[in-house]
């Protein structure tokens, strides 16, 4: 029953408030398509619209002007005056406070969908059974919700959401109010389980861990654009756009000149050293550049020299038991450098080399 | 799951679409009837005052409307007189409800006084005292000539005489009995005050009295005022402390006097109507300042976070303390409930001695059967529950309606609606009581002399605090809840019906007997509205005690106490947990 969802040019502009007195846009002209059966997360800082994204495909906010079409139907269409409410779009949500109803069982939660759409009481048994069992909760069928723990209470609203087998499954920041040992639990659990019934599925977090051990692709967004939409290690190893490197963990960020680019390889001038770097965008030779480059990607003291190696030195260290974190001192600045393993191996004041490999250097215009 | 199961999807798209009229019209329904409830009434009050035509005679004639008749009213020197009397003993009403409500307080909240716990919930028991009921029984125990407290001075010899006929009569009696309203406000303040700001004083090298001078009394002015302002208009409002004390004194108030116009023959609507919409102004000012003082100047004293105030440890004193919290009980709540009991069942109420007081067989039960001889009591308790019945239906679904789609919904014209539902904040009873008359006395066909037209002035004259009390609840449960019903396929009655009403019960069952317990003390408003088929309870006991006979009248009081004294303790029952934390205006 999974269907594709399809956003085009989604825009939402919020009236404006006392707090903000200028029109905003929460949603600035996103589109993107999910497959049928497919799992994608839009990843971002909170405020970056991707609340209100999903928001717009439940039917619960009504969006400024684009189109959201799901297997086909068109179901948002402001110009054209479409606007089907959440009840009648056929989808299932899973929301960041669970929203299990407190004053109902378990098995009242699940059965709720399947008796607003007049599902006869003896066939509402098996889906129910069966959506109980997928979720691991048939043991607690009869009990009151609110005796469940935080865990088997997200648990019954993935249960509840699932129980109708909507077109399309919603999640908003599921896992945010668990603690963080359930969540990693959870997390497997939630794509094991939306995988198994072959739902398409749209979730909306701010945690990259999440993201990446969830989705098929990821969209990282900010201030209401969708930066970039690509499989997981397409965005880690190839960023799009510096934010986009900065949030997937690019933390180190050298500022230079470009001096001349051959396709996407560039060299750029940086305290009167060249840098090579690889190009994100169509930055022309004599602009000014930032390098964005993972701390783990820094190599101090490499095994074979090579390009891309500078003379810098330790200015301090910060021992984390399984890593040891660097800052480094080179090209004039500050940089952070990541050792794995529980060994330490250099001390403050130590003179090091430091390898930036070109391949993860990525250069975007400034 | 198996995908050729039972086709599970919902309705076609296209439906909707035709139906986006429907908030709209829900809007604007919900106006209409608050127009009927409020806006209609209130207009009709204001052209009374503005024209000189009888409405029972001659109908409405909007011809004359004048501001000149309004003008020669205001400045009538009886108006004038009423109205200085009325500031007069409410302004001191309230500087003694400050002065007792301020200290309960301080000594509940701030000092280790033994009993503290009983001495605030006793502390709140004269709100629940219908104000006629408390002049009664003040006037039993304190009338110049035959007052239980000054014929029992006189037996015992000792050189004590009082007098409450009189304006001191009146402040004394509005003081102790509206000192709770004060306790309310500044005790939450005083809780909700970090004490990390008075030790911060005390480190700094203030003494403990510079301390409360400086920090503790300025932090907690605003509550104070506020206290205050609600205090005086509550007072303001208050027909049965008046009637009872003032008026043996020909002391008129604002309240008794618009009474008076309407109580002549040939009855003054046009000056009744005027002389209301005067304390409809002044009430309405004093509101506004107590919005603004609540709003504006209130310091940000609470985080969020509980704090356990240090108490201060009195030593000895605080058994001193004790001994004046314990007066104030016996003055506000022990005095009266003997003075009640004493006439209600004593033959005659006077006494000859001491020895007497303790005699068996001078008590019995002749008030209580004559009184039931009487065939307007019992049609007047049947009537009271009727109209209670009725305000709360009506009132409670009504309050529902207005809550969840000014709090919860989407639908247009919110804003007029929560403004207008407001509104009556600013009207005493009497004056909708007033403004009801004018608004239905003068059409052929109407609800004027049936019991529909007391229940919908109440229903008007309490909506402020019933929809608080049902937002409050409302706002309480989880947006989400609701979505995840939409989204599950139900459409708006539908989750109503299975989400918002089962999860606000206790709001809703609150709001509900709290209106019930309010239409049935209500006297300001029924004493413009009842007629002969149509008698309540609070109307029939005024009877009686103008009637003269104070047995009755003791008895019947008694029967309102029990009563209302039932109907709390079964609310407390039910809507555990979710009675309204504010001050609701009664009176």
């Amino acid at each position: 029953m999974s269907a594709e969802l399809r956003v085009e040019n989604l825009r939402k502009v919020f009236p404006p408030t006392k707090g903000t007195p200028l029109a905003k846009a929460a949603i600035d002209d996103v589109s993107f398509t999910i497959a049928a059966g497919e799992i994608v997360v839009l990843l971002g800082p909170s405020g970056c619209g991707k609340t209100t994204t999903l928001r717009c495909v439940a039917g619960l906010e009504h969006p400024t002007s684009g189109r959201i079409a799901i297997g086909g139907t068109m179901y948002t269409d402001p110009q054209a005056g479409v606007l089907v409410p959440p009840r009648a779009r056929n989808l299932g949500m899973v929301f960041q406070s669970y929203a299990v109803w407190p004053h109902m069982t378990v098995r009242q939660n699940v059965a709720y969908p399947l008796k607003a759409r007049g599902v006869k009481r003896s066939e509402q048994a098996g889906f129910i059974e069966e959506a109980l069992s997928l979720v691991e909760l048939s043991a607690y069928t009869d009990r009151p919700v609110t005796q469940l723990s935080g865990g088997q209470m997200q648990r019954v609203a993935l249960a509840r959401s699932m129980v109708y087998q909507p077109q399309i499954l919603l999640l908003d920041e599921p896992l945010s109010n668990l603690d963080a040992q359930l969540r990693l639990r959870l997390r497997d659990d939630l794509r094991r389980i939306i995988k198994r019934v072959g739902l398409t599925a749209l979730y909306v977090t701010h945690d990259q861990q999440e993201a990446v051990v969830l989705g098929d692709r990821i969209g990282v967004m900010r201030d209401g654009l969708l930066l970039q939409l690509a499989a997981p290690d397409e965005l880690y190893n190839r960023p799009a756009d510096i934010f986009v490197a900065g949030f997937t963990g690019a933390s180190n960020v050298i500022a230079g000149r470009l001096v001349s680019r051959d396709g996407a390889r560039g060299d750029v001038a940086v305290a009167g050293e060249t840098l090579i770097v690889r190009l994100a965008g169509d930055t022309a030779a004599g602009s000014a550049v930032s390098v964005a480059l993972r701390p783990d990607n820094v190599l101090l003291e490499p095994a074979n020299a090579g390009p891309n190696q500078f003379p810098g030195r330790v200015t301090s260290r910060n021992y984390q038991g399984t890593q040891t974190v660097y800052e480094v001192n080179l090209l004039g600045q500050t940089i952070e450098a990541l050792e794995v393993g529980s060994s330490i191996r250099h001390a403050v004041g130590d003179a090091v080399t430091v390898a930036l490999p070109a391949e993860v250097c990525w250069g975007y215009g400034a | 799951m198996d995908a050729q199961a039972p086709s599970l999807t919902v309705a076609i798209p296209n439906r909707h679409a035709e139906r986006r009229w429907l908030p709209t019209a829900w809007s604007g329904l919900l106006i209409v009837i608050l127009a009927f409830l409020v806006l209609y009434p209130t207009a009709m009050l204001l052209i009374g005052a503005l024209t000189t035509t009888n409405p029972v005679v001659e109908g409405y004639h909007f011809a004359d409307l004048s501001i000149s008749n309004f003008l020669t009213v205001a400045t009538n020197p009886n108006v004038g007189n009423a109205l200085a009397n009325s500031m007069i003993a409410c302004g001191g009403g309230t500087i003694v409800a400050v002065l007792i409500g301020l200290s309960f307080a301080w000594v509940v909240v701030r000092t280790n006084t033994p009993c503290k716990g009983l001495i605030a919930s006793a502390g709140m028991l004269p709100l629940f005292v219908p104000p006629l009921v408390a002049g009664v029984a003040w006037s039993i125990l304190g009338s110049p000539k035959t007052g239980l407290l000054n014929l029992l001075a006189a037996k015992a010899g000792i050189p004590f005489h009082i007098d409450l006929y009189t304006m001191p009569g009146m402040i004394f009696v509005f003081g102790i009995y509206y000192a709770p309203y004060v306790y309310m406000f500044t005790a939450a303040a005083l809780k909700n005050m970090d004490p990390s700001l008075e030790e911060a004083a005390e480190i700094s090298g203030a003494s403990a009295l510079r301390t409360m001078a400086t920090v503790t009394f300025p932090l907690i002015l605003p509550a104070i005022i506020s206290g205050m302002l609600l205090s005086f208009v509550v007072m303001l409002g208050i027909y049965g402390v008046p009637a009872v004390l003032g008026a043996p004194a020909n002391i008129s108030l604002l309240t008794t006097y618009i009474f008076a116009l309407t109580a002549w023959s040939p009855p003054l609507y046009n000056t009744a109507a005027a002389v209301a919409v005067i304390l409809m102004i002044v009430t309405g000012f004093l509101v506004w300042m107590q919005q603004k003082v609540l709003s504006g100047r209130s310091y940000t004293t609470v985080a969020g976070k509980a704090f356990r105030p240090r108490p201060l440890n009195l030593g000895p004193w605080r058994f001193l303390t004790l001994a004046l919290a314990i007066v104030y009980l016996i003055v506000v709540v022990i005095l009266p409930s003997i003075a009640l009991l004493i006439a209600a069942f004593r033959k005659f109420l006077f006494i000859r001695d001491i020895p007497s007081l303790f005699d068996a067989k001078q008590y019995g039960w002749q008030h209580f059967i004559k009184m039931f001889d009487n065939p307007l009591t019992i049609t007047s308790i049947i009537n009271s529950m009727k109209v209670g019945v009725i305000t709360a239906i009506v009132g409670g679904i009504l309050a529902f309606a207005i809550g969840y789609t000014v709090t919860r919904s989407r639908a247009p014209w919110r804003r007029t609606i929560d403004i207008i539902t407001t509104i009556p904040v600013a009207i005493p009873g009497l004056v909708i009581g007033v403004a009801y008359l004018w608004a239905w006395i003068g059409l052929p066909i109407g609800i004027y002399g049936t019991l529909w037209i007391l229940a919908f002035a109440f229903v008007a004259r309490f909506m402020p605090d019933t929809v608080k009390v049902l937002s409050t609840s409302l706002m309480q449960i989880h947006r989400e809840l609701e979505e995840a019903a939409w989204i599950c396929g139900r459409g708006t009655v539908g989750t109503i019906t299975s989400i918002v009403l089962p999860l606000a019960r206790p709001g809703v069952v609150a709001a509900m007997t709290l209106l019930f317990i309010l239409a049935i003390r209500e006297l300001g408003s029924s004493l413009f509205l009842y007629s002969s088929g149509t008698m309540v309870m609070a109307v029939q006991l005024l009877g009686y005690y103008e009637g003269g006979n104070i047995g009755i009248t003791a008895a019947f009081s008694l029967v309102q106490m029990v009563l209302l004294g039932i109907l709390i303790t079964i609310t407390n029952r039910i809507s555990r947990g979710a009675t309204p934390t504010g001050p609701v205006r009664t009176g």
